[in-house]
């Protein structure tokens, strides 16, 4: 039972993750959603590599650990070059969207 | 089992809305800060899972190092236009939705599916717990990272020192000092600080020992010594340099060079690639590790290629 | 049930009472001075009961005194973050007014 709850919980996070990455127009928001994503990957693969009631596989154990060092080295570099866009442009979204933003009328 | 399960429900629920508040939420400052509350949030859940290891790295690192590290970027984008600061950049897209739903309920029967398969005897995990007994470490993590995945643990090194390098590439040149010199600091701070980074040496050095046969490892403790480099160059102790000075480019890549070079030396030994002889090979390789997991992530923090002491 | 299940169980109670009672006040304070006061007062007390519960029922020195240290690290933390960001917030208001 335990681990259906936690797939639901993952599904639910991974979905919601999506949501704000399409969602999203400033990049911090859009870097937010996708380390989201990245947390219900992690926890499906812990939940479905759980034992009945012991301590869950190992390997999906070093593997999520390994995604996690990755994540926040991920996330640093694109801060960094979110850093230099904004000083260089002023803007912290992406151009494309900003177009998309205005011919739909949002402004 | 009643009331574990309540607990599982809550902590899911919880995942669930803090990752919608992150998302949807009006503020981008609250979003960052309630994307800290997740980590924690889903350390507890590791904790829940038995995954003690990753609860450890989840507050650590997911929490405490990406949070910081969002929040100095958020500070530098207001310090750099604060008339932007009350702008929400929530845009609305009628796809998001239906789109984010979509991937929910997929990933939700793949998840499903896979619980209904009937568990294997012969996994890599049950292997890998057998064969743990030849690591000379008791656990299984520790073993799996080093010993049967080496190669994972060591481009995933590689990637953290990319990263760093990435980001030093794409930065201006401008120096950027991210401590408060302005404002006369509180007398709290400096005792915090004499306090608390001798601490975190010595919880780094308890983890790291502690990670062959406890919860704990090279990850855990080389994020807990960035916690203390954050603290102090959050509060100015530490200043960033315009170059990296020649001991911090040798740290930056000391656990690359042990672990490839103790790989290539086994490798020569007539053993196999990566393979450590023994419990002190592990211990040596994981102390150069947590060294070069702290710097860079330290320095990504003070976006700076160098950090030296305030006095100098 | 032995008395000492009783009595950690009794403070584990009481020790969730007291964050029950400092996130009220965090929720339902009008500044950021009272919500300073309840969160930190309430959830110090709250941890020293549970930790004082654990330290019952983990039976070791070793247990004790690492509950010991989380404590007084919580305390530490909580009292300079309240600190700081009470100063910051006076900081702020005089800034406006001034």
């Amino acid at each position: 039972m335990q681990a259906e709850i936690y797939v639901a919980a993952s599904a639910a996070v991974f979905g919601t993750g999506v949501y704000g990455l399409i969602l999203a127009r400033h990049i911090l928001r859009k870097l937010l959603a996708l380390n989201l994503m990245g947390g219900g990957v992690f926890l499906l693969l812990i939940t479905l590599g759980g034992g009945a009631d012991g301590p869950p596989d190992p390997i999906p154990q070093a593997m999520v650990l390994t995604g996690i060092v990755i994540a926040v080295s991920a996330t640093a570099f694109a801060l960094a070059m979110l850093v230099r866009l904004y000083q260089e442009t002023g803007r912290a979204t992406l151009e494309l969207e900003d177009d998309d933003q205005e011919g739909g009328g949002d402004g | 089992m009643g009331i574990s399960l309540v607990i599982d429900v809550l902590l899911a629920l919880g995942l669930v809305g803090l990752a919608l508040q992150v998302v949807a939420g009006p503020s981008l400052f609250r979003s960052i800060v309630l994307f800290v509350v997740f980590g924690l949030v889903m350390a507890l859940a590791w904790a829940r899972l038995h995954a003690p290891d990753l609860a450890m790295a989840e507050a650590a690192i997911g929490a405490g190092i990406t949070g910081a590290l969002l929040l100095m970027t958020y500070r530098r984008l207001v310090e750099l236009n604060p008339e932007k600061r009350g702008e929400t950049y929530l845009g609305s897209r009628w796809l998001a939705a239906p789109v984010g739903v979509l991937t929910g309920v997929l990933v939700g029967l793949i998840g499903w599916a896979a619980l209904q398969l009937p568990p294997g005897d012969t996994t890599a995990g049950t292997l890998a717990r057998d064969a743990l007994d030849e690591t000379g470490v008791s656990n299984p993590v520790t073993g799996v990272l080093l010993v049967f995945r080496g190669y994972d643990t060591l481009l995933e090194m590689g990637v953290l020192l990319l990263a760093f390098l990435g980001a030093r590439a794409v930065a201006s040149g401008r120096a950027h000092s991210p401590g408060t010199s302005e404002v006369s600091e509180p007398a709290l701070v400096g005792a915090l600080l004499s306090l608390v980074v001798p601490l975190t040496i010595l919880v780094g050095i308890y983890l790291l020992r502690a990670g062959g046969h406890a919860p704990g490892g090279a990850f855990q403790a080389g994020a807990v010594l960035a916690a203390g480099g954050v603290l102090l160059s959050l509060t100015g102790r530490l200043v960033p340099t315009d170059h990296t000075p020649l001991v911090q480019r040798l740290v930056l890549v000391l656990g690359l060079l042990v672990f490839s070079g103790m790989g290539l030396f086994m490798l020569f030994a007539g053993s196999a690639m990566l393979s450590l002889p023994g419990t002190w090979a592990i211990y040596l390789v994981e102390t150069a590790l947590m060294i070069s997991i702290a710097l860079p992530l330290a320095l990504l923090f003070a976006q700076a290629p160098g950090l030296k002491g305030r006095g100098h | 049930m032995s008395v000492l299940e009783i009595v950690s169980t009794g403070l584990l109670a009481a020790g969730c009472f007291f964050y029950l009672a400092g996130t009220i006040g965090l929720l339902r304070f009008p500044d950021v001075h009272s919500r300073l006061h309840a969160l930190t007062k309430a959830d110090n007390v709250g941890l020293f009961l549970v930790c004082l519960a654990l330290t019952l029922l983990g039976e070791s020195l070793r247990v004790a005194l690492l509950l010991l240290l989380i404590w007084l690290l919580g305390l530490l933390a909580a009292t300079v973050s309240c600190h700081l960001i009470a100063r910051h917030s006076i900081r702020r208001k005089g800034g406006r007014s001034g």
